[in-house]
């Protein structure tokens, strides 16, 4: 009888986990430890959220910072079907990644340099030179999930110490954005600047975006791998380029460690290689960013 | 005799924990993760809807199949949902104003709050505060206007759907997997 009770348990145990599936396996990949762990924080952030940075807040800063970012890349191509396509397949991804209740905008600028960045609140872009090392649709696909996943995290925000100077502000105002506030509010966009463009955000926030965009890639119904092609072009101009500054390489961790962490995790995806990765529709909307 | 009354006993007890085991299957919650999502009368996207569902809605699976999973909201409306369209947890919710509030009541009022201020967006563009900054740094019109027409930009739940079915993905893949 014992034994039947412990095979019973067994059993129930199996067709528990059996009825679970391919899906929650990534499901799972965002949960911290356990599920009263998830309630607890869910909570924790509801109920500190008046303190946090209030998405107007989040957007103006965006905005900003997407200013400072155009002076620096260049302006978006001149391609209404490109940057409309480039719309299509961000949001496709940013409607599966883990902050979907926010409108996301997405831009290809017209840059020799091979970067992609995020400025907070949703406003993405991409540059023109990284699209063009592309193959398909969605390895396009990662690089904008990549960047979701830092506006989901709120990476750029917490990487300032002067981000406290956010918080205190409450929600700005066009008045806190001029005289002595303005100055303040000028440095911290300066701050973050500094990160997003030079510095790069902590590795441990590249990991974390990395794979943010595999399970949003993933969850879409793109083949996840394509993160991992990416970075393996990426590895490859990087050993041949002399110039790497404002690129990828220069502004997230090591591509070795990235990839090495993205391909253990792609075990997790064992039906990956059925996905699509949509080559010809890319290619064809891809040849004017050229 | 009291070997097979032993036996039965055993049995109905397997059989109770089998039911028990089956049940908890059975009531698996899942919350609805991703925007657009539908219910379907069938485990395919071709098939009829049922119900459009909203991000953070609660269901519980009633049966798996492959990347379909049969679903039943509390509200009682069964069908079909893309398996990655819901997740174990529920999603993160949004405060998009200056209001709190908590759960349900949050997380819905912060969608109203943040599709408000996507329409008020696409009228005004670069946010006024935003404009004060760029006058105050000496940023370039070109720039500004550049900005605008970026944030102008906008993606339909229809336009959405649309291409992920011209692409075979998710699912709009056919049963081998999308296009490759």
């Amino acid at each position: 009888m014992r034994s039947l009770l412990c095979a019973l348990i067994a059993l129930s145990l199996t067709a528990a986990s059996a009825s679970a599936g391919f899906f929650d396996s990534l499901q799972k990949l965002s949960k911290p430890d356990s599920k009263e762990g998830q309630y607890l924080s869910g909570a924790t952030q509801l109920l500190s959220s008046s303190k946090d940075v209030d998405y107007k807040t989040e957007r103006i800063i965006g905005e900003s910072l997407a200013l400072e970012g155009l002076q620096r890349f260049g302006n978006p191509v001149k391609n209404e079907s490109l940057q409309q396509y480039v719309n299509l397949v961000g949001n496709a991804v940013a409607g599966n990644s883990k902050r979907t209740t926010i409108p996301y905008q997405f831009a290809v600028l017209d840059s020799p340099v091979q970067n992609a960045f995020a400025v907070p609140g949703g406003v993405i872009f991409v540059s023109r030179a990284l699209v063009s090392i592309l193959e398909d649709e969605s390895e396009l696909a990662a690089v904008l999930a990549h960047e979701v996943g830092h506006v989901a995290g709120k990476h750029a925000l917490k990487s300032t110490q002067r981000a406290q100077f956010f918080q205190g502000v409450g929600t700005i105002t066009a008045a806190s954005v001029g005289g002595d506030k303005g100055k303040k509010f000028a440095s911290a966009i300066g701050d973050m600047q500094a990160v997003l463009f030079d510095k790069g955000l902590d590795k441990d926030m590249e990991f974390e975006a990395d794979l943010a965009a595999m399970e949003s890639t993933y969850r879409t119904g793109y083949d996840p791998s394509a993160m991992i092609r990416v970075l393996q072009k990426l590895q490859k101009l990087e050993a041949s380029s002399t110039n790497k500054k404002g690129s990828w390489f220069s502004t997230h961790p090591p591509l070795a460690e990235r990839i090495a962490r993205l391909q253990n995790q792609l075990q997790k995806y064992p039906d990956y290689s059925s996905l699509a990765s949509v080559r010809d529709r890319f290619s064809k909307h891809a040849i004017a960013g050229k | 005799m009291r070997i097979t009354r032993s036996l039965a006993r055993s049995m109905s007890a397997a059989a109770l924990l089998l039911l028990v085991a089956i049940t908890a299957v059975a009531e698996e919650k899942r919350w609805v993760s991703s925007e657009g999502t539908t219910l379907k009368a069938e485990a395919s996207a071709s098939s009829e809807d049922v119900s459009d569902v909203k991000v953070g809605t609660e269901v519980s699976v009633i049966e798996s199949g492959g990347r379909w999973l049969k679903v039943r909201t509390t509200a009682g409306k069964e069908g079909w949902v893309y398996a990655g369209r819901v997740s174990e947890t529920p999603p993160a919710s949004e405060v998009a104003g200056d209001d709190g509030g908590l759960f349900g009541a949050s997380l819905q009022k912060s969608q109203i709050n943040t599709a408000k201020a996507d329409s008020a967006r696409s009228i005004r563009g670069l946010s006024p505060e935003a404009t004060k900054y760029a006058k105050d740094r000496g940023t370039p019109e070109m720039y500004k206007k550049s900005l605008d027409i970026v944030l102008a930009r906008k993606v339909s739940p229809n336009e959405l759907k649309a291409f992920l079915k011209e692409g075979k993905i998710g699912e709009y893949a056919q049963v081998h997997g999308g296009e490759k």
